[in-house]
């Protein structure tokens, strides 16, 4: 059984890791008997039709827990389920948006959660097969599944005739082999297609045309976890959480300079100064909070003044952010800006796919320009070239958004830190405490 | 004579048939000769595209996209140590160069002496609450430590190193060339 170093046990917001800690509960026996796992399942077969767990889906306000923050009812609703031939659910589950390690936490402690939650979507939108998208480092999570999903299909959750209903259920695992751009869901589409992870134009929309060329559902882990909860308890009871435009709970990764890291379940307002300050302790002795990655390393930073932030969706659209994947990455003032935001240009330049030239040369402009800055080389003029490749990167050039992620963080840490820019690029100096990212 | 071996040959024309469309046994395939040989030639290349019935560009094409796939000899074990923002910023980079030091490489495509170990330096591996950490073969490493690394070094260096769990599909980094071991364990 993993460490634990998060949310577990029963509080009045834990929606997902009420039963997490519970000894065993990876195994379906210890699922079913002491959490009523598979109940949803049940329930959702036997008693409702599709198109009312659907409903119940969208009464919960549910919005995709992957990054883009899609109604995950109106997303499962895309599927045509009388449409004739295979359809198809596919599962990111290519956790590796820098910061993030929620998705991990949850195959790792409750994986039938996850396997409960996927054989609900499929029946919902009429598909008998699901594909889990598995990132290929995950190894403990890939064991924990294959485990689960044995054990689901030897109890009959999975297999011909699922809650004795004649309805054929089917659970399989695709490993990733390392690509960042694998989390775009149609990037994903391609990898699991045996293809170069490249994403595609749309439309068509992955509804239409997915996975093989059949409709397809793509929902996230933690996305397709919360759904049990929602069938159990109703869709109005998780819309009780929350706020209105975003409810319910998410999972955040704090991770970075606090002194208790850890995936915690937030209700959606709460804000930022609960999650670092109260949940994963603040900075560490002596130290004081500087800036911090809201939802990833994708989300635009926002300074220790804008702590008050809250969580949801629209508080951070306000503030010119996003909650992204909930990875909330924090750093202390003894730490420079310029060489975070560099070490970040250096990933997103290794991880463009190369197939839109804005991002696979712009990356590298960025990174370029970083390094001349980083070795007191840097100008006026270096500063007006970030802010163009920047530019350059971002507003729809790009199939995808990973381009956009690059400019948003060139964009935002000048934004709010642009005198620790000046200092290294026109004073060619860092005026940061000793320890420094050496990016 | 082929690179992998009849065997592997006939698991990987087993793949196909496992997916709605053949095409997406290629990285499957790509595993098992990797799991073979340790890294993956473009003999073993050609040899899996033959196998899957497609051109060896496009199963190339496929591999070098790929971080997990190596497309040069790896050591024994390898370390992938995540240097990312949420790990760096509570030491990874210290972490790096003392196991650079400690496995006497410098170099992400070197292979140790020995041939027991290669390092990398990785993206964000998922697991931040347990910054700094790495991957060791199929095994997360959490709170990373210069003691930790040493440990975890001679243990492997030892005669008779503990067996790490068993694993699965895998991309299979963990051996080293077959020809390599066969004359060790002679």
């Amino acid at each position: 059984m993993p460490e634990l170093r998060g949310s577990h046990g029963d509080a009045p917001n834990h929606v997902l890791t009420r039963w997490f800690g519970t000894p065993d509960l990876h195994h379906l026996e210890v699922y079913e008997s002491k959490t009523k796992g598979y109940s949803a399942l049940r329930k959702a077969m036997l008693e409702m039709a599709p198109a009312e767990i659907t409903g119940e889906v969208k009464t919960s306000g549910l919005r995709g827990r992957g990054g883009a923050g899609f109604a995950t009812g109106t997303k499962w609703s895309f599927i045509n389920r009388d449409a004739p031939g295979p359809k198809y659910v596919v599962v990111n589950a290519d956790e590796s948006e820098p910061g993030t390690s929620k998705d991990r936490y949850i195959l790792e402690n409750s994986p039938h959660l996850v396997v409960e939650g996927i054989l609900i979507a499929a029946y919902a939108v009429g598909a008998n097969q699901a594909w889990v998208y598995l990132r290929g480092e995950y190894d403990e999570p890939h064991r924990m599944l294959v485990e689960a999903i044995g054990e689901a299909r030897a109890k009959g959750h999975i297999g011909p005739k699922p809650m004795g209903k004649d309805y054929p259920l089917d659970i399989r695992i695709y490993r990733g082999h390392g690509a960042y751009i694998c989390g775009e869901e149609t990037a994903l589409l391609e990898s699991l297609e045996g293809k170069r992870a490249q994403p595609r134009s749309r439309p068509p929309f992955p509804a239409v045309k997915g996975a093989w060329g059949r409709p397809t559902l793509l929902n996230n882990v933690e996305t397709l976890a919360t759904v049990p909860w929602i069938i159990n308890n109703g869709g109005a009871a998780y819309a009780k959480f929350g706020t209105d435009k975003s409810p319910g709970t998410r999972l955040m990764s704090v991770s970075g300079n606090v002194r208790t890291p850890g995936v915690y379940e937030v209700e959606l307002g709460q804000t930022f100064r609960h999650v670092i300050m109260e949940l994963a302790g603040g900075p560490p002795e002596g130290r004081s909070l500087k800036v911090f990655w809201p939802g990833g390393s994708s989300a635009p930073v926002l300074p220790a003044s804008m702590l008050d932030t809250k969580t949801d969706m629209e508080s951070l659209a306000a503030v010119k952010s996003m909650g992204g994947s909930g990875g909330v990455i924090v750093m202390d003032d003894q730490h420079c800006i310029v060489r975070a935001a560099h070490r970040l240009l250096k990933f997103y330049a290794y991880e463009s796919c190369g197939k839109c030239t804005p991002c696979r040369v712009g990356g590298d402009w960025a990174v370029r320009t970083y390094e001349r800055i980083l070795a007191n080389e840097g100008s006026q003029v270096e500063l007006d070239t970030l802010q163009r490749v920047s530019d350059g990167l971002q507003n729809g050039r790009c199939l995808c958004g990973l381009g956009d992620s690059a400019g948003w963080v060139i964009d935002s840490t000048i934004r709010h830190f642009r005198e620790e820019y000046e200092d290294h690029a026109l004073r060619h100096e860092c005026n940061v405490g000793a320890v420094a990212v050496n990016a | 004579m082929s690179s992998l071996s009849a065997h592997v040959l006939d698991e990987i024309k087993e793949l196909p048939g496992k997916y709605p469309q053949p095409r997406s046994a290629v990285m499957p395939a790509l595993d098992l000769a990797q799991e073979e040989l340790g890294y993956l030639t473009p003999e073993a290349m050609s040899e899996v595209a033959a196998a899957l019935e497609l051109d060896p560009g496009y199963v190339e094409g496929v591999a070098t996209f790929y971080s997990l796939f190596h497309l040069q000899p790896v050591g024994k074990h390898r370390f992938y140590v995540c240097t990312n923002l949420s790990c760096t910023l509570r030491g990874a980079n210290e972490i790096v160069d003392h196991l650079k030091k400690a496995i006497g490489v410098d170099d992400p495509n070197a292979v140790s002496s020995d041939g027991l170990f290669s390092y990398e330096e990785v993206e964000c591996l998922g697991a931040c609450e347990f910054a700094p950490m790495m991957r060791l073969d199929h095994r997360y490493h959490y709170d990373l430590t210069a003691e930790k690394i040493d440990q975890l070094i001679a243990e492997r260096r030892s005669p008779h190193p503990p067996a790490s769990p068993a694993t699965s599909p895998a991309s299979g980094e963990v051996s080293r060339p077959k020809r390599t071991r066969k004359k060790k364990d002679a």
